[in-house]
């Protein structure tokens, strides 16, 4: 068999791609389409640095062989911005000092996302439990707590 | 050998047809979050895998007072369902969301320990798992399912299909500590399921993860319990029994000393959350 085309929408465009079998979704991002906010962190699911969302749904990319996203509907950091601007989570993350080196970017950003698109006005312990599997070693948190608070408000017209 | 082929049957019976087909060296992959980490570092080099992801193994059934989870069900999913708390407490102390997103029930059960978090629980509740294979299906509880670190009951060509629970008829406490609130591995982790009448203790699981090869059950403890009124005596004594009954570990996370001396803590706080009527 080796490989084989996975066919499946990333950012909104349809792609079609030649893996050979558990290539992992990450390496194909990267690697094949070059891709590369979706970061290389730990390879273990540990640090959520490769977080992309799959139908809307947070997953690991570095975890998640590309031979099962055929049909699927990927999004990543790169399908943030529309039309050149940055969308309010990146403006927030942006204001609010909530990225330092940047790596666990990408992936908090991903997960925050989801967060508001499944809950439009977390509470406080809502966004701390969202973001546990995402690991930053820069800020301390209370940065990204603030930036997913402030992009709340401002997706939600305040 | 960088892997060749990746089988994704459409339900059981063919996973089961290509498993007999392909043989044990086959990677049997559910939710990816303990085999991918191994594949990634090359420790596991498959040369054949076979996802179950689609084999249509991902839905919750009831009847009659009893609950069926498939066993490709995810741990969202679990934190979903409302009927059975604890099984939501259990799904939602392990990993972080998208490890919940991706991760399985029925993955969960070959977590070796400190993982294993949602085994626990299901020992609990007196879980069952029923395994298929091409020559047929069988169920065995999930006490006897572990037989040690590593090991379990499954043999060659069987797949674990679906976990079955009576639904919990007493009280239920779940109680999981770890060095941080969240997305941890477990110092001790306490499940525990008991029935009262009139106050006193007429069934009682008390499972325990972390501080032994496997997720089981303090089976002495358990005994301590029945018959007495749920009360801090009681409670106290229990909890000291199954800090006889453990068999803890020195990693990364804590020491066998320390692990043992929690147990007993942690078995009086679960006992407590009952007592207290919660």
């Amino acid at each position: 068999m080796a490989s084989r085309v996975v066919s499946f929408t990333l950012n909104g465009r349809p792609v079609e791609v030649i893996v050979k079998p558990l290539t992992t979704l990450q390496r194909v991002l990267r690697e094949q389409l070059g891709y590369t906010a979706t970061k290389s962190g730990c390879r273990q699911g540990g640090c959520g640095s490769c977080t992309v969302l799959v139908n809307g749904e947070p997953m690991l990319s570095c975890l998640l062989p590309a031979d099962e996203i055929e049909g699927q509907v990927v999004m990543t950091l790169e399908g943030m911005t529309e039309n050149g601007n940055l969308h309010p989570i990146q403006e927030s993350f942006f204001e609010k000092f909530a990225i330092q080196c940047g790596y666990c970017t990408p992936g908090m950003i991903m997960v925050s996302k989801a967060l508001l698109d499944h809950n439009p006005k977390p509470t406080r312990d809502e966004i701390i439990a969202a973001i546990t599997g995402n690991y930053c070693r820069c800020t301390g948190y209370e940065p990204i707590i603030q930036a997913i608070a402030d992009a709340s408000q401002r997706l939600n017209g305040n | 050998m960088t892997a060749q082929y990746y089988y994704q049957p459409k339900s059981s019976s063919e996973a089961v047809e290509l498993l007999y087909e392909h043989g044990p060296a086959v990677l049997l992959l559910a939710g990816g979050t303990l085999a991918m980490p191994l594949v990634n570092e090359g420790i596991s080099k498959p040369e054949k895998v076979l996802s179950l992801r689609k084999a249509g193994l991902n839905t919750i059934q009831r009847n009659n007072g009893n609950m069926a989870i498939g066993s490709m069900t995810t741990l969202t999913q679990m934190v979903e369902q409302t009927e059975v708390p604890i099984l939501q407490e259990a799904a939602q102390a392990i990993g972080g969301w998208a490890i919940r997103n991706m991760g399985t029930v029925g993955g969960n059960l070959f977590a070796p320990p400190p993982a294993g978090d949602f085994a626990v629980a299901l020992l609990a509740l007196g879980a069952s798992v029923m395994l298929t294979s091409k020559r047929g299906k069988r169920t065995v509880a999930l006490q006897d399912f572990y037989t040690g670190f590593l090991t379990t009951d499954l043999q060659e060509g069987e797949i674990v299909e679906q976990i079955q629970l009576p639904l919990p008829r007493g009280k239920t406490a779940y109680t999981k500590f770890g060095r941080r609130h969240a997305n941890t591995p477990a110092v001790v982790t306490v499940a525990a399921h008991v029935l009262l009448d009139g106050g006193v203790v007429k069934e009682a699981r008390l499972a325990l993860n972390a501080v032994g090869p496997y997720p089981f059950r303090a089976k002495k403890a358990e005994a301590a319990l029945v018959g007495s009124k749920l009360d801090a005596i009681t409670i106290a004594n229990a909890s000291d029994i199954a800090m006889a009954e453990v068999e803890p570990f020195t990693d990364a996370v804590a020491s066998e000393w320390y692990r043992r001396k929690m147990v007993p803590v942690i078995v009086r706080r679960a006992l407590e959350k009952i007592a207290g009527g919660g």
